[in-house]
């Protein structure tokens, strides 16, 4: 069969991307602008061609935006994970597998590398080279389909269990807040009982669900959770962790959720959208510090797209493919969003999605007590609050980002998020007017369903 | 001096059939109806040629042409393509000015769709993927009854009574029918029961968006008067009765929509 040919950067944009910034990693390393470009242009082809698909539909494709260093620098970290996750674990770092939606805070400061579902998706994709977009689509759903017979109940995001425990992804630790969220973490632990990879240590963080912010022995209880994971990382990393190492690592991921923030609002406020939706997503995503499995990689990238950002925003400059006054949707639910570039073609864009926002916008304390001011922020995450306050954070962000109207998705499987669907939107709706529309995602895979984008594109229309 | 005629062509591939609707200026031309192919562009072709055709037309003669249904992405021969919810709700109100619900119902969904005087969606909801409660679902019975698809609802319409019967998986409901006709039950009871759980399957998509007189029914389900009447039962409502084939009502929406955005972007006064 012969191959199509695959996206190349214009060689033309190479003097202005080298002037950019470096990314600094947390080990004290880093990538120069050149270092970037010569991975993106030379070696990224040959060893991850399915990113250089000329696929327009393509949910892992790379960005067009080629002015926009972040949209490169992104692409860049996502595709040099395995590399770098096996360097630090070299180096003693352990790997754990945590949450979707939950702060990585302590694994950091304790000498770990947190990572959620999608991110151990993304390791595991590294450790396969050469595919192009069809053979990397397979390897993913063999691994899915590999974990859905390993359960005997019906869960959704299953495929972060699949490659630890069939693919032999090296995770040292699955440590997540249990009762956040999903449901998918009844998996993990069938998957620990059933799967051949026992050796990897099960930890789970008891996280006390139900308005617990105010309550002191609830707090209390989480905090110490939380003091017995860092405890067990750094028995793993070969370090003691002091509560000033949690200080540090607060403030850190402090100033990534601020700048998130603040690139939020920035781009919010602006008139025209300053990048398309799935730059936006990923540069909202970098304040949760999780998503390139180095933080301080993360915070370099978003520090100096904050930076372009605001510039654009100054200059009325609109990211390239979008409309000029595009029907704005809000995404809701965990761990499924539309295909950007299908609604974008139908002349709408996503403005902002409440999964992960939750955590990334809520500060942490950072005076007094690091564990007590974590536990207390963590119970505080809108996302994990009743339906009616759910719905009411929900509602202020709508109005932030001046949302026209908002899709609920999940996935099949999803037995949290399928049964709070329902009333959330009904609630938005009757106290925003806000128009909602729920859709349940069967099947993985980035370019979706005709079915599927046939709702979105007819609320598109009905907006 | 001859005055320019204006044509505007609505094509809807659907993933059972391909239907294009003709409008001379606001009126209803020419028609076509083809079965779904494998090739959705040859589909959605064959039945705007077969409409072209029976108008005396060829294709250069078309002001602006809009693509509709599943098809709609694989139709280069369109100027826009739009969602067959939108082109639903365009061509009953076309029809009926006084529509304000619309049920239709085609090869592989259901769709409840309410909308305002203009025709405009205000809100929609539509059955889970499942082809459970759709046409593909008859057809699947009308295999398991040897009977042709289009007697399916007089058929029931004969019954003398209501076998209970479910409509949640259309594998599950052919191996519950199998199983009823095995125990004895007569094929125009089982149909008639087949036909209310389908109902019933809808009146769940109307408990979300609600429901407005006129009522209007469109798809090609909408063809089978066992349906009709078991709809009308199922949500208490009468339903209109179109002057035009159901079927044809998603391309009658596109071409209406086809001849609105070609007047927007100025090709015709």
């Amino acid at each position: 069969m012969a191959k199509t040919a695959l996206y190349e950067y214009p060689a033309e944009l190479r003097e202005e991307f080298e002037a950019t910034e470096d990314i600094h990693f947390r080990d004290g390393s880093r990538a120069t602008a050149a270092d970037v470009w010569h991975f993106m242009t030379e070696i990224g082809p040959k060893r991850y061609p399915f990113a250089y698909t000329q696929k327009k539909y393509a949910g892992s494709r790379l960005s067009r935006d080629i002015h926009l260093p972040s949209a490169i620098k992104n692409h860049y970290l996502l595709l040099t994970m395995n590399d770098r996750i096996n360097k630090s674990r070299e180096n003693g770092a352990p790997v754990i597998f945590v949450q979707g939606g939950q702060s990585v805070d302590p694994y950091y400061a304790a000498g770990g590398i947190a990572l959620r579902p999608a991110s151990v998706g993304l390791w595991a994709r590294g450790r396969h080279e050469g595919l192009g977009l069809n053979e990397e689509a397979i390897r993913s759903r063999n691994q899915r389909e590999k974990a859905n017979h390993a359960i005997s109940f019906e869960a959704c995001q299953t495929a972060g269990y699949a490659n630890i425990q069939e693919d032999d992804l090296p995770v040292d630790m699955v440590a997540p807040f249990t009762c956040l969220r999903c449901s998918d973490i009844s998996y993990g632990v069938e998957a620990h009982r059933h799967g051949p990879n026992k050796a990897v240590k099960l930890m789970n963080i008891d996280y006390p669900m139900r308005h617990q912010a105010d309550k002191p022995w609830a707090v209390e209880y989480f905090a110490r959770n939380l003091r017995r994971l860092t405890s067990e990382i750094g028995k793993r990393a070969g370090r003691e962790v002091t509560d000033d190492d949690l200080t540090k690592e607060i403030k850190l991921h402090n100033e990534g959720r601020r700048l998130a923030i603040d690139t939020a609002e920035l781009w919010w406020s602006a008139d025209l959208p300053p990048t398309n939706g799935v730059d936006r997503r990923a540069l909202y995503q970098m304040g949760g510090m999780e998503i390139h499995g180095d933080p301080s990689a993360s915070l370099t990238v978003l520090r100096e797209s904050n930076a372009y950002i605001r510039e654009r925003v100054k200059r009325g400059i609109k990211a390239e493919g979008v409309v000029d006054k595009p029907i704005r949707l809000f995404v809701c639910g965990s761990c499924v969003f539309p295909n950007d570039f299908r609604i974008e073609e139908a002349g709408a864009i996503i403005v902002g999605q409440d999964n992960h926002w939750s955590d990334i916008s809520t500060l942490v304390a950072e005076e007094g007590d690091p564990y007590q001011n974590l536990a207390h922020a963590i119970l505080s995450y809108p996302y994990e609050q009743s339906i009616e306050k759910r719905a009411e954070w929900t509602i202020e962000q709508l109005k932030k980002s001046r949302a026209d109207g908002v899709l609920f998705l999940y996935q099949w499987g999803c037995n949290t998020q399928s049964a709070i669907a329902r009333m959330l939107c009904d609630t938005i709706k009757r106290d925003s007017g806000i128009p909602t529309m729920i859709i349940e995602q069967h099947e993985g895979g980035s370019e979706q369903s005709e079915q599927l984008l046939n709702r979105v594109n007819a609320f598109i229309e009905m907006l | 001096m001859s005055i320019k005629r204006n044509f505007f062509a609505g094509v809807d591939v659907g993933s059972l059939a391909a239907k294009s609707v003709i409008l001379e200026d606001g009126e209803i031309f020419a028609t076509g109806l083809v079965p779904s192919g494998v090739d959705s562009v040859e589909s959605g072709l064959k039945a705007l040629n077969l409409a072209l055709e029976t108008g005396g037309l060829i294709q250069e003669d078309l002001t602006y042409i809009v693509g509709t249904g599943y098809g709609r992405v694989s139709a280069p021969y369109a100027n826009k393509a739009v969602t067959e919810i939108t082109c639903h709700a365009k061509g009953a109100n076309y029809l009926h000015p006084s529509v304000r619900t619309i049920i239709d119902m085609g090869g592989q969904d259901c769709k409840a769709i309410r909308i305002d005087q203009d025709g405009a969606v205000v809100d929609f909801a539509m059955n889970d993927k499942c082809a459970a409660g759709t046409g593909r679902f008859l057809e699947v019975m009308a295999g398991v009854f040897k009977v042709k698809l289009e007697d399916l609802g007089a058929l029931a319409l004969s019954a003398t009574e209501l076998v209970p019967m479910s409509s949640t998986c259309t594998v599950f409901a052919e191996s519950e029918t199998i199983s009823l006709v095995a125990r004895g039950e007569k094929p125009a009871n089982i149909l008639n029961g087949i036909h209310h759980a389908i109902a019933n399957r809808i009146s769940g998509l109307f408990a979300r968006v609600g429901i407005a007189s006129d009522v209007f029914f469109s798809g090609g389900v909408a063809k089978n008067t066992g349906m009709k009447t078991a709809i009308e039962e199922a949500l208490k409502v009468t339903i209109v009765k179109p002057e035009i084939d159901p079927q044809l009502i998603g391309a009658l929406g596109a071409a209406v929509l086809a001849r609105s955005f070609s007047k927007k972007e100025g090709l015709w006064a």
